[in-house]
């Protein structure tokens, strides 16, 4: 899966937990969960969860603490995949 | 230095399903599960856990400027409306308040009264709710003080000589504002 692929797949699943359109049309690998597209702490977990789900992988505490914006989440799914 | 946390309940009903798989097992330890497994309210116990959790990561990441999410590690421990969280060597005091409507905490370094000011939102738009918790915080301290964010978000009171250490929290249709 190259990077577009994997940034669509990733809109996909933080769309239902978003709470700022305007930062989510422009989704670009810096945007950040919370300060930019405004997604509640509470519902982190279920991004994670999602993520879990469609990439059929598990992470880890150590994982999760870094799953605060796009690019993290992309690095994170990346090495599972390839584990 | 103090940490709040506000969760709405009918905000928290609507946009979480505690019961999806797997979603206790990763915020909460074993310990915290026993509690929500045997609470009359499962619901508000989950709740509650995390609104403490969310409060001492506040009053931990003003100690040690930082952002993470590991909402597990806080781990909590009750009795009554008051409770405390240890993560790492870190440890703190919390006082909870359950309505129908919402559970508040509030974390300090030493045991203390809750002493969060309640604002119940009439807009659902996150940046109104924002402003208005705002400038409600402003009226009560006077228009000398500006809300600033240090590094991090972390946010704080001066007007140019004090500073004064606060929390702000928002969820669903409810806010609260602490002042330390």
């Amino acid at each position: 899966m190259n990077n577009d692929e994997l940034i669509t797949k990733l809109k996909t699943i933080i769309a239902p937990y978003i709470q700022d359109e305007e930062a989510f049309k422009n989704l670009s690998e810096d945007t950040d969960f919370v300060k930019d597209l405004k997604i509640n702490s509470a519902n982190l977990v279920d991004i994670i969860l999602d993520i879990e789900d469609e990439f059929d992988i598990r992470l880890e505490n150590d994982d999760m603490e870094k799953m605060l914006d796009v690019k993290s989440a992309m690095a994170i799914v990346t090495s599972k995949l390839n584990k | 230095m103090i940490g709040n946390d506000i969760v709405d309940l009918s905000e928290a009903q609507r946009a979480s399903n505690w019961q999806r798989p797997r979603f206790l097992k990763k915020l909460f330890s074993e310990a915290e599960q026993h509690y929500i497994k045997t609470s009359h309210n499962p619901f508000v116990m989950v709740w509650r856990l995390w609104s403490m959790k969310e409060a001492s990561y506040k009053l931990y990441t003003q100690l040690n400027p930082s952002r993470f999410y590991n909402p597990k590690e806080f781990q909590c421990s009750i009795k009554g409306n008051k409770g405390t969280v240890r993560f790492k060597d870190f440890k703190c005091y919390l006082e909870t308040k359950t309505t129908s409507n919402y559970i508040i905490s509030e974390a300090r370094l030493e045991p203390n009264k809750l002493t969060s000011t309640i604002v119940k939102f009439s807009t659902t738009s996150h940046k109104e709710q924002s402003a208005v918790l705002k400038s409600k915080l402003l009226n009560r301290f006077g228009i000398e003080y500006h809300l600033k964010k240090r590094e991090f978000n972390i946010p704080f009171l001066s007007n140019g000589k004090d500073n004064f250490n606060i929390s702000l929290t928002h969820h669903g249709n409810y806010g609260a504002y602490a002042i330390a």
